[in-house]
């Protein structure tokens, strides 16, 4: 078999490894780097499509929250008027109630005194009547004799004044 | 003991005749080639078939890698208007790196004959002198010449021309003193072998001197290198040296 020169320059290979070396540049590019470069073009697309959707999820996230805290807000300050009111409600009712005891126990306290100043008059009236009955007896029993008017009411009188003084 | 180390075989040789270009002779740096070529496409479209956006398996990934590491080689050392050229660069080194490793399996690799060298080199000048023409014009380019004294022309021109030389010989001298040094070795290991169970006495020792058991092993470890390292070595360092060589010829 007939073999080349080691070393030296065949003008058809030559020729054919330029046109070789073409064509492998369009295989390569056919087959490698215009499927992979496609693919990762759509992959981008898709990882910016992604970015974007996070993008406007945290929007309205963040909106969200806004409108929580706003809503927080009112209902906060809502139960501190709600508690302020009823407060106040309870103070005025409590004074009331108060004034209204305080009147009731003066009112109770009158009527005691009067009543116990009522019992003391009707006791010291009966006894009055009691003591004077009692004289009589005791002084007829003791005399036994008629008295005149004049002495009568001198004695009653001397009893009645003695009585007071011990009693 | 004989060692021959020869250049290509031609496995056909055609009636076609032309001058200058001589008789058409289908060598076996031609067919090797076309295997290097059928290689590496099937292999692009075994690596790009059924792509997926996500979940992606190893062998996308490894497609992945390629695209990108041949994008940022490329663009890193040329910049982004050069996008164009990726293929270029990415097809180079695919051509050349496989080209230097079919040696591993038998076959003579394509690199080990000047025409290919010579034929890549020859476009990567035509690509130099077409940037450097864009870059300044027809007359800015010739006026490069001349600088920086009009005496220093035949020096200039000598050193354009050298480049496509010295890039097509050094990758043309590393390839083939593999294979010079690998033929070296697997015969003096052979001789060594024989030699030794030569000693053997009577029909054992004829017999057994005959086979080379010292071939066995130690030229793979030569091959690590000779092969491995230098032919991918040489392929980057040929693509290094293009897109450097363009990048230069777009700014100056």
């Amino acid at each position: 078999m007939q073999v080349q020169e080691l070393v030296g320059i065949v003008p058809w290979t030559f020729i054919a490894q330029i046109l070789n070396l073409f064509l492998q540049i369009y295989l390569i590019k056919r087959f490698l780097f215009k499927p992979v470069n496609e693919m990762l073009e759509k992959r981008k697309a898709k990882a910016d499509a992604q970015i974007q959707d996070a993008e406007k999820a945290k929007t309205e996230a963040l909106a969200m929250k806004t409108e929580y805290e706003q809503s927080m807000q009112e209902a906060r300050s809502k139960a501190n008027e709600i508690l302020a009111t009823a407060q106040k409600t309870a103070a005025t009712q409590s004074e009331e109630i108060l004034k209204d005891a305080r009147a009731e126990a003066v009112a109770l306290k009158a009527k005691a005194e009067a009543d116990i100043a009522q019992e003391k008059r009707k006791a010291v009236n009966v006894l009055k009547d009691e003591i004077g009955d009692m004289a009589m007896e005791i002084a007829g029993k003791v005399i036994e004799r008629e008295l005149s008017e004049k002495d009568h009411e001198k004695l009653i009188d001397e009893f009645i004044t003695n009585v007071g003084e011990t009693s | 003991m004989e060692l021959d180390i020869s250049g290509a075989r031609i496995f056909l040789e055609t009636p076609i005749e032309l001058p200058v270009l001589g008789k058409l002779v289908i060598s076996e740096t031609m067919i090797v080639s076309w295997l290097v070529l059928l290689i590496i496409t099937g292999l692009c479209i075994w690596l790009t078939h059924d792509l997926k956006e996500e979940n992606i398996s190893k062998k996308q990934a490894v497609a992945e890698l390629i695209v990108e590491t041949a994008n940022k080689f490329v663009i890193g050392n040329m910049g982004e208007k050069f996008r164009y050229m990726i293929p270029f660069v990415a097809a180079l080194f695919a051509t050349s790196a496989v080209s230097n490793l079919i040696g591993l399996v038998g076959l003579r690799s394509p690199t080990a004959d000047l025409s290919t060298e010579a034929a890549w080199a020859v476009l990567v000048f035509i690509l130099i002198t077409a940037q450097k023409i864009r870059t300044s014009g027809f007359g800015g380019y010739l006026k490069g010449f001349t600088t920086p004294i009009p005496v220093m022309t035949p020096f200039n021109i000598l050193s354009e021309l050298a480049t496509p030389v010295s890039m097509a010989c050094r990758h043309f001298g590393n390839i083939l003193s593999g294979i010079v040094i690998n033929a070296l070795v697997y015969g003096a290991l052979a001789v060594a072998s024989s030699a030794l169970l030569g000693l053997l006495p009577g029909i054992v020792g004829d017999v057994l001197s005959k086979i080379p058991v010292l071939d066995v092993g130690i030229p793979a470890i030569l091959s690590v290198y000779f092969d491995w390292f230098s032919g991918l070595m040489q392929a980057f360092i040929f693509c290094m040296l293009t897109t450097l060589y363009i990048a230069n010829a777009a700014e100056s």
